[in-house]
């Protein structure tokens, strides 16, 4: 898929763990693992919305379009 | 829904045993003496003689013939077992599993495949019986609707494969 989640990328510059984006957003850590892998077929705009709050960034920073 | 599968389930039983006992029963009262029959001609034939002038050649078709209705009567009631196996799949929650998806399209080939076997074996029937056969009689006739009824369930597996997609990417939009 073109559409690169950079959510390692984000979650290290912050110092965060996966489990506490996890426990903020109000997904479960297997659900964020499947975005973090690149795994999800879609996300929804909530979703986005409270990880970009969690992590204080725009979803330009996680999400990255690559053309195959 | 768990109420309603055991109730299905319960009819499923029902049916089956039913088809079963009478196709049982109607096996009970063929008279198997015809294959006596057949088996004292072929020691008494003649080896020569063309096997469709022979009397006894027809009768022994006939019970061939006999026989392949009572078989693809089992085969019908085989397909019957499928219903159970979607029920219990049902009763688990899978409602879009590959083991549902597999079972209906089995179905819809036993439904249709009955449906033409009978077909053709009547047919079959009649030329021995030298009897007339009119197609479009016999598409009158029941077991003409299991091809509809087969067809349906080739639509329900398209159906379910396609809800299984669905599922599945309603499960991965996080």
């Amino acid at each position: 898929m073109p559409i690169i989640v950079n959510l390692d990328i984000m979650l290290e510059k912050r110092g965060m763990k996966s489990n506490e984006l996890a426990d903020m957003v109000g997904i479960t850590t297997a659900n964020l693992s499947i975005l973090k892998t690149g795994k999800a077929r879609a996300i929804r705009f909530s979703t986005l919305e409270a990880i970009c709050e969690a992590l204080e960034c725009q979803p330009g920073d996680i999400l990255e379009f690559i053309k195959d | 829904m768990k109420d309603h599968t055991k109730i299905l389930s319960i009819v499923t039983y029902v049916v089956i045993l039913t088809s079963v006992s009478i196709l049982l029963n109607e096996l009970r009262e063929f008279n198997f003496e015809q294959f006596k029959e057949f088996q004292s001609w072929a020691l008494t034939a003649d080896k020569n003689a063309p096997w469709w002038t022979s009397e006894n050649a027809l009768q022994w078709s006939y019970y061939a013939i006999s026989a392949g209705l009572f078989f693809w009567r089992g085969y019908l009631i085989y397909g019957f077992t499928y219903f159970l196996s979607i029920l219990k799949e049902i009763e688990k929650g899978n409602y879009f599993s590959d083991k549902n998806i597999s079972s209906f399209k089995k179905v819809g080939n036993i439904f249709i495949g009955y449906a033409i076997n009978v077909f053709i074996l009547k047919m079959i029937l009649a030329a021995v019986e030298g009897s007339r056969f009119v197609a479009m009689e016999q598409l009158k006739e029941g077991f003409s609707l299991l091809i509809p009824a087969g067809l349906a369930f080739y639509i329900l597996a398209e159906i379910f494969k396609q809800a299984q997609a669905n599922q599945v990417d309603n499960e991965l939009t996080i």
